[in-house]
């Protein structure tokens, strides 16, 4: 399916892109302005000795190029250090919170991938109905609400008058739970208001994209060949046109799953969920630096990675770019 | 036409799919007979579970309920029996004898004795850990004759009782460690003798602590206190209103107005153990890179004038407070200085234009800022911190205030941190003047009294004042344990400094805070707040709804 030169030539630069995005990383947080060793030490009054311990314990005593192998070696440990404010290894913080983020990125990402291809698909179908500028009109409607308030307007509506859904965290605090389905349907119930604002907000470009693109792929020639050949309505919009349509859509979802792993931070907020945007957002308030370094580090590489993948999917889908 | 409904009929049948399924899980958690757990709504996490070392106000709620002290403070903030049933002072008012409880155990099942006690004083003492040092300073010997009696001495009398504030630490788990190992201890399962056990902290969520039923004292009713995390404050008080949470610790001034009216919840405004000030640099270091001019008593006080206190309660507190004056505020009741409004200086610009006329500063080349003789405007660095928005509101308000008396300020916002480090540079401190605040560390006018000591210069000491005739007096109130005697040592204390202009303490903001009363009843509304106050007895003394 793919050419071996291809394959080693994407390889290649992915490699090569990694190894720019680690090194950027670890110089960013050394060229900061400042010195931190006061930042980590926070205290007012810092003597010489304590200072020299901080420095030691952080290993910025040494030279940067013997900083930099350091970094290098531990990155290939998983050692992404030790968290300043929260006092334990980085690695063990960021586990629990990217679960958090992909429980709920997940669910909604499902959830907006498919409902938002389904509606997109029904309104090129329909072009020039009124359904289909009905979802035109709402879906631009929906893209621009703000996530904030959106959250704010279902968590009063849902959670505090209708009451139907808990509005905060990831389960019911101080729970116990008598069977594994218990807490799946707790942690589910925390899940529906902030997975309802994230597809209401973001399901519109979906809908947008699948829709503008099928719309273009239905006036070619081929489509009216496949009516002309007297196939049924759905066959021609599903299998000839939707699979023709599909590259701008993945490359959608590409760069949704991308955004995910970065944590939906407005969502996260309003609902108090404990994910990687609150996370990043806490880090840079208080200035966690071995927090930041690792998060920053996951976000450049799940973005690169994403792409690689959509690249390699492109040459699956569709010969022409295979072609290329 | 019907057909291209679809779309629409598809989502709102998901939507409400979705509801009707989980609202129905959700129902059961709310049932059961009997209330039993205490929920309460905080906005940031402790920093960590070492009662030595937090600095938060979260790590010392937790901890509080978690290590027992020798003495406790009651709702009234009064002294009540701790792990010592009683205590006495010997006649030279030098030796406090502890009378400890027996039969008492940590949790973890080891017994406790004064051993324990005797293992917690020497080490803060020798390794002068935390703030809790600061009342040992004139300790010389800690002595155990047997395992219930501790008799601790000092070189001079103490008017604070040291058992109020020093949570006793279990020897077998703390002892052998060094002191940068105490320093470090992350103390992730804490083992105390309290009320509550430690249960889990997951972060970024909750934090749980079950009830203790091995404690000496009457057992409390909340089988567990759950602490739940909110990253919005908004959030927070919404989750009050639905019932999620039973009390929300502290409260924004706009969303305590919110509150006001909603049923089935009290929101709740208490005088504070708390102010917010603007400091000058008055470091008089030759290193210093602070504005000399601030060194001058006249400047500093003409700001104070400048300044009119009730229209920043107005209009940065929305009301929430009471304008400020001296260094002690309102929630230590009778040790607080009143100073007659007409002899304080506020909110009067005429005499404080005219204070600078008369010292020579005037402005020569009518830009409207004055000038000292040699030349120099009357132009300082004012620094706030951003995210403290009422600080930030308070010093435009004071930008204004002090253009009307010829001194023109230029405010910089940054983060705490930065702010912190800048103020705190002891080497040489670069700013001129700044805002922030106190909260006191104890329900006694000591710590606040303490801080702008020359001795906490490079520790609490945030503006280098220096006075050692003000040191003189602090050492004589903190020795004398009579406080007929001791009030106006204190009073003298805080006219002293008041008079400086050192610090515009610019209000005692109120703590605000709401519980909702179809839960838990028999809260107090204790001077300094029900919760996140030096008492644990509101988490003890609350029954069910019934």
């Amino acid at each position: 399916m793919f050419r071996a030169s291809y394959l080693a030539r994407k390889g290649g630069q992915l490699a090569l892109t990694l190894f720019a995005v680690i090194t950027f990383d670890f110089l960013l947080f050394r060229v900061l302005p400042g010195d931190p060793v006061r930042l980590i030490a926070r205290a007012g009054h810092l003597s010489p000795e304590a200072a020299a311990q901080l420095r030691a314990s952080f290993g910025l005593d040494h030279s940067l190029p013997i900083q930099y192998w350091y970094y290098l070696r531990n990155l290939f440990r998983g050692d992404f250090g030790f968290s300043i404010t929260y006092s334990r290894p980085v690695i063990d913080i960021l586990k629990e919170r990217m679960l958090n983020t992909l429980i709920l990125l997940g669910a909604a990402t499902v959830l907006i991938v498919v409902l938002g291809i389904g509606i997109g698909v029904l309104a090129a179908a329909r072009r020039g109905s009124r359904i289909d500028s009905g979802t035109v009109v709402s879906a631009l409607v929906f893209w621009s609400l703000p996530t904030f308030w959106t959250g704010m307007i279902l968590l009063f509506l849902l959670g505090v008058w209708l009451h139907a859904f808990p509005i905060s965290g990831v389960e019911t605090p101080g729970a116990v739970y008598t069977s594994a389905w218990d807490h799946f349907t707790d942690i589910t119930s925390h899940l529906v208001l902030p997975t309802i604002t994230l597809a209401l907000v973001d399901i519109a470009q979906f809908i947008l994209i699948t829709r503008s693109s099928l719309v273009d792929v239905l006036t070619e020639d081929f489509i009216l060949t496949a009516k002309a050949k007297g196939l049924p309505r759905r066959r021609v919009i599903w299998k000839h046109g939707f699979r023709n349509a599909l590259l701008p859509v993945i490359t959608a979802s590409a760069l949704y799953i991308s955004l995910v792993v970065g944590g939906a931070i407005q969502v996260e907020t309003v609902f108090s969920w404990p994910g990687m945007g609150r996370l990043t957002y806490d880090a840079v308030m208080r200035r966690d630096y071995p927090i930041l370094e690792a998060c920053f580090l996951i976000f450049a590489v799940t973005v690169i990675i994403a792409n690689f993948m959509t690249d390699l999917l492109y040459q699956v889908l569709d010969p022409r770019v295979r072609e290329a | 036409m019907i057909r291209a409904r679809k779309p629409i009929v598809l989502v709102i049948g998901a939507v409400l799919l979705l509801t009707g399924v989980l609202s129905s899980c959700t129902r059961e958690e709310e049932g059961g007979a009997t209330r039993t757990t205490l929920r309460v709504g905080w906005s940031s996490e402790p920093d960590k579970l070492n009662p030595i070392t937090s600095y938060s106000t979260e790590g010392h709620e937790v901890m509080a309920l978690v290590y027992d002290k020798l003495v406790e403070y009651d709702t009234s903030l009064q002294a009540q029996p701790g792990l010592a049933e009683s205590w006495t002072y010997s006649d030279d008012g030098l030796d406090i004898t502890y009378n400890l409880r027996s039969g008492v155990t940590w949790h973890d099942g080891v017994p406790f004795t004064s051993a324990d006690a005797k293992y917690t004083f020497d080490t803060i003492h020798e390794y002068e850990l935390g703030e809790y040092s600061q009342w040992l300073v004139d300790m010389t010997d800690v002595e155990t004759p047997d395992d219930t009696t501790l008799i601790i001495r000092f070189s001079r009398p103490q008017a604070f009782n040291p058992g109020l504030a020093i949570p006793i630490l279990p020897e077998h788990v703390w002892g052998g460690m060094s002191k940068d190992e105490i320093r470090k201890f992350q103390n992730e399962t804490p083992i105390g003798t309290g009320p509550y056990t430690f249960t889990e902290w997951k972060g970024g969520e909750s934090l749980t602590i079950e009830r203790n039923a091995d404690w000496w004292g009457d057992p409390p009713a909340a089988q567990r206190i759950v602490y739940v995390l909110y990253s919005n404050e908004d959030v927070m008080s919404q989750a009050l209103r639905a019932g999620e949470i039973d009390i929300l610790t502290e409260v924004p001034p706009t969303i305590w107005d919110g509150l006001q009216g909603v049923e089935n919840v009290k929101a709740v405004s208490l005088p504070s153990f708390s102010f917010h000030h603007i400091g000058f640099n008055v470091d008089t270091d030759p290193a210093s890179l602070g504005n000399p001019l601030l060194l001058d008593p006249v400047i500093r006080q003409a700001l104070n004038y400048a300044i009119d206190r009730s229209q920043l309660v107005e209009l940065a507190l929305a009301g929430h407070g009471q304008p400020g004056s001296v260094l002690i505020p309102q929630a230590l009741g009778d040790w607080q200085l009143q100073i007659p409004p007409e002899q304080q200086m506020n909110a009067d610009p005429d005499k404080a234009n005219q204070m600078l006329e008369d010292a020579g500063y005037t402005d020569t080349d009518g830009d409207g800022v004055r000038e000292a003789s040699d030349g120099s405007p009357l132009e300082f660095r004012l620094i706030a911190i951003e995210s403290t928005t009422v600080d930030v509101r308070a010093a435009e308000l004071f930008v204004d205030a002090a253009a009307v008396v010829g001194i023109k300020l230029d405010l910089q916002t940054m983060d705490e941190n930065t702010l912190g480090n800048t103020v705190y540079n002891t080497k040489d401190p670069d700013w001129d003047i700044f805002v922030w605040g106190w909260d006191s560390g104890v329900a006694d006018p000591d710590y606040m009294l303490g801080i702008v000591l020359c001795s906490q210069i490079g520790g609490n000491n945030d503006v280098f004042y220096c006075d050692k005739q003000y040191d003189a007096l602090y050492t004589k109130q903190a020795t004398t344990v009579d406080q007929g005697a001791r009030v106006p040592i204190v009073d003298q204390m805080q006219q002293m400094f008041y008079e400086s202009g050192v610090y515009i303490v610019m209000w005692y903001q109120d703590k605000l805070q709401a519980y909702r009363t179809d839960t838990w009843e028999n809260w107090t509304e204790t001077p300094g707040g029900m919760v996140y106050n030096f008492t644990r007895d509101n988490y003890l003394q609350i029954t069910p709804v019934a």
